[in-house]
């Protein structure tokens, strides 16, 4: 029976789909270029897509450009921007009207802080144990040291990279 | 049919058991009837999934309306090529098809290696027949395709019920791409159980020689060229149907069919280090784990909706059977690595810093920071809801900061990687390989900058891309010039002669010529631009060097949907250059659905991507929306040499007879003429 409750929910989405779709239509623009810009930083809170309020194109919907959603925070943007709030303070209310769920990026604060440290804490971590490695292995065993020392000769050296070039991968 | 399918699965199920447990009892006794029974059944349970899948596919072609999964992903007016797409359309049978190409797979390596490999083989069929039980357990309870509609009648009594038409197919999948796209991506995800199939095996059976290396190696560069070519067309399909003028959107499920790419792709370039130099045995072996427990977390990304996504149409409860399931196969890596971690020992010794040998260390690093970085951001709204309470969403903007940076390293060593000699590179060799690379790269990147391309990213990109591509043309000139001194074939043909010779290291430029093609796509997504415009019929809107006039607007009415279409002129510099067809799409079904067609004008320089956005309310005219994405078609173009540069991987090197020379000969070819008379020699490896 569980077929015919998943059958029923995608049937149910895209009643939903269908339903916003049918008029086959969308508003004018009514927001700001501004708006827009800050709509980047925002993410569409349709629950349908993962695009930001301003780049809203909302996939699968029978239109392109902000959705309805989209659209009216952008338009919220614009009233925040009346205010006279700048883009950090507009962000911020946003957060606490929706919750960070409607963040595009993490914030660079509190727990957000742990997703932008990450990369650089593993990349620094990486780099140091592969340099690490490469000096280990770099110490060669007395016994592996070059029988001769002296340094070869420049034509030897290219004769070399010559051969190293045609035999190997 | 339907009860054939079942009793088929079911059937399947209990080879796969009877393989698993005879093909552990066969290795314990080494008896040769066990082994060759257990291999049967191996072939047995492939065979009878091929029916079961056929089975699903002749109900949806026969519109077997009293089937759930037929009501739900069909219609009586879908097209035959989308009823076939239809299988994979929803999660019972996404699941069934990734046991069928699993099957292909492994009845092939079954068949194949039948008689090869005796030690090896019996091992191989038991952690494949350990896969196939796993997804069978999926496919038969809970997951099962077959399951009959039925309603209670007026008695209470449950009854067969059939409906008179099906809810059809997402309008999204109704798009040729859609067809290929999932095969290709779940050949990939299925491809990479060979590789760990051998990888784990040879540690348990602690077999003896490089063997099974190359066996590894070869399996991972087929599943590597379908998941490369899955990604690719998935990018395509997004941007060719969602309608939002972008191919990434750093998606879970995108993000999902990147990670086991990245792992594949350090592996095949650390195997090297094995075959060359018998290092890095851990490592590689960790890597083949790792890329197969990647695409069983991929598939569960895609299938469990643990993370939100537009994929939302394969949502459902299987979460926790992936989980165990990922549990017990880290569980037994682990254990076999404990137990026979000796015969990894490697004999690890780096002469220089600056060599090809470090060169990979960094290569593999940072393609596993690349990973990482993809995983633990995907992942990063489920630990800050555990840890928080609060779920924080990590979208593009974040993935875009990260990955350039990475992006833009990797790049770079793809052209000094290969140029960087084995054990030790002396400063003159850098001095002699890096010097025209640099130049043509710098050259590159200030006609960029004079063309319009200003962004600082951007141009570091193109000036890479440059560096690397004049790399990879020195490598084929130096060799092709070899040839051309031995042979007197012309430049072209002794080009072409060296890449046959040696297949796996000249394959692998035409890849690495490739991913520049996609990088110089990639490095254009900083342009990008766009439009929106509510036109009258007449009207106009300028976007770049374009004018879109419309024309006219008019309907089509197909056997699945009516299309209205509006069609729209497009001038450059007040001279006519095409005309495009935007469409939106009403589905006909038992539930209405809609669906966009983008059109695209394609050109090297850039995509003019316009949309018909549907009919402004207040005004009641069309709003077209037109994108202007300079150089996303050279990402396309580069799919089609990274797959070519596999292929060519993958075929046998020709061998090279020496003593056909025609010209004067150089002192070296002489000399190994008058070594080996007549004798063939084999050059590079494979």
């Amino acid at each position: 029976m569980r077929a015919m409750t998943n059958a029923k929910r995608i049937a149910a989405a895209i009643a939903l789909l269908a339903l916003a779709a049918s008029p086959l239509v969308i508003a004018q623009v009514g927001y700001s270029q501004r708006a827009k810009e800050i709509g980047t930083h925002l993410k569409c809170q349709c629950r349908g897509c993962d695009m930001s309020a301003g780049l809203c194109a909302h996939p699968g919907g029978s239109f392109s450009g902000p959705c309805d959603t989209a659209k009216a925070m952008l338009r919220e943007v614009d009233q925040h921007l009346a205010k006279g709030e700048t883009e950090q303070q507009i962000i911020d209310a946003f957060v606490a009207e929706y919750g960070p769920g409607v963040y595009m990026e993490p914030p660079k604060k509190g727990f957000g802080l742990v997703a932008w440290l990450m990369p650089v804490v593993y990349s620094i971590v990486g780099f140091a144990i592969v340099i690490f490695i490469v000096r280990k292995w770099a110490v060669r065993p007395p016994s592996a040291a070059p029988a001769s020392p002296a340094a070869p000769s420049d034509a030897m050296e290219r004769a070399r990279a010559q051969a190293d070039r045609e035999t190997e991968d | 049919m339907d009860v054939f399918g079942s009793f088929t699965l079911l059937l399947a199920f209990v080879c796969a058991v009877y393989a698993f447990i005879g093909g552990i009892a066969a290795i314990k006794t080494r008896h040769p009837l066990l082994v060759k029974s257990t291999r049967q059944a191996g072939i047995a349970t492939c065979v009878l999934i091929f029916i079961a899948t056929f089975a699903v596919e002749y109900l949806l072609f026969t519109d077997n309306f009293s089937q759930a999964y037929v009501v739900s992903h069909s219609n009586r007016d879908l097209s035959a090529f989308y009823k076939v797409a239809a299988l994979w359309s929803g999660q019972e049978g996404s699941l069934l098809f990734w046991s069928f190409l699993l099957s292909v797979y492994i009845i092939s390596v079954l068949i194949v290696y039948r008689n090869k490999n005796g030690e090896l083989m019996p091992y191989v069929g038991v952690i494949l027949a350990g896969v196939q039980i796993f997804f069978l357990t999926l496919n038969n309870f809970v997951e099962n395709p077959f399951k009959t509609l039925a309603i209670v009648n007026a008695n209470g009594v449950l009854e067969p019920f059939t409906r008179m038409d099906g809810n059809g197919l997402n309008p999204l999948l109704q798009y040729p791409e859609m067809v290929i796209h999932p095969p290709n991506l779940y050949s990939g995800y299925t491809g990479f159980t060979i590789p760990f199939a051998f990888a784990l095996a040879a540690l348990l059976a602690r077999y003896p020689g490089e063997k099974w290396i190359h066996l590894t190696r070869k399996w991972t560069m087929v599943a590597w060229c379908f998941q490369s070519l899955g990604i690719l067309l998935g990018a395509h399909w997004a941007y060719a149907v969602l309608g939002w003028g972008g191919y990434w959107g750093w998606d879970p499920v995108e993000n999902a069919s990147l990670l086991p790419w990245l792992t594949g792709t350090a592996f095949l370039h650390s195997v090297m280090m094995q075959e060359k130099r018998g290092m890095m045995k851990v490592w590689n072996v960790w890597l083949v784990f790792c890329t197969f427990l990647l695409c069983i977390l991929g598939t569960f990304l895609t299938r469990s909706g643990v993370v939100s996504s537009v994929h939302a149409f394969a949502n459902s409860h299987i979460g926790p059977w992936f989980v165990a399931f990922l549990g017990i196969t880290l569980f037994v890596c682990f254990a076999a690595y404990v137990k026979n971690r000796d015969y990894l020992k490697s004999e690890n010794m780096l002469d220089s810093m600056v060599s090809r040998e470090s060169s990979f260390l960094f290569n593999n690093l940072l393609f596993l920071i690349a990973c990482i970085a993809v995983l633990s951001g995907t992942l990063f709204p489920v630990f800050s809801e555990w840890f928080t309470n609060n779920r924080i969403s990590v979208g593009a903007p974040f993935f875009n900061k990260i990955m350039i940076p990475i992006g833009l390293a990797i790049l770079f060593l793809t052209g000094v990687g290969p140029l960087l000699a084995w054990r030790k590179t002396s400063a003159d060799s850098l001095k002699r390989n890096f010097g025209w690379p640099l130049i043509v790269g710098l050259l590159g990147a200030v006609g960029a900058f004079f063309l319009g391309y200003r962004n600082g990213a951007s141009l570091l990109c193109l000036f890479l891309c440059c560096f690397v591509f004049w790399t990879i043309v020195e490598e084929f000139y130096r060799g092709a010039k070899v040839i051309k001194a031995r042979t007197g074939m012309s430049m072209m043909m002794s080009a072409h002669e060296l890449s046959m010779r040696n297949t796996r290291r000249y394959g692998g430029y035409v890849v690495h010529f490739g991913m520049v093609l996609v990088f110089i796509g990639l490095a254009g997504a900083a342009f990008n631009s766009e439009a929106q415009k509510a036109m009258n019929i007449g009207d106009s809107m300028k976007l770049g060097p374009y004018t879109l006039v419309l024309q006219s607007a008019d309907t089509k009415a197909e056997k699945n949907y009516t299309a209205q279409r509006m069609i729209v002129e497009v001038l450059k510099d007040n001279k006519q250059l095409m005309m495009l067809y935007p469409e939106k799409r009403q589905f006909q079904g038992t539930e209405q659905a809609a669906g966009t067609m983008v059109a695209i004008y394609s050109t090297l320089q850039d995509d003019l991507y316009v949309v018909y956005a549907g009919m402004d309310p207040e005004a009641n005219v069309p709003v077209i929306h037109a994108f202007l994405n300079p150089l996303v078609k050279w990402i396309w173009l580069g799919g089609v040499w990274i797959v070519m540069g596999t292929l060519l991987a993958l075929m046998p090197n020709r061998r090279a007879a020496l003593g056909v020379a025609t010209v004067p000969e150089t002192s070296t070819s002489t000399v190994a003429q008058a070594l080996t008379p007549g004798v063939t020699l084999r050059e590079g490896h494979d």
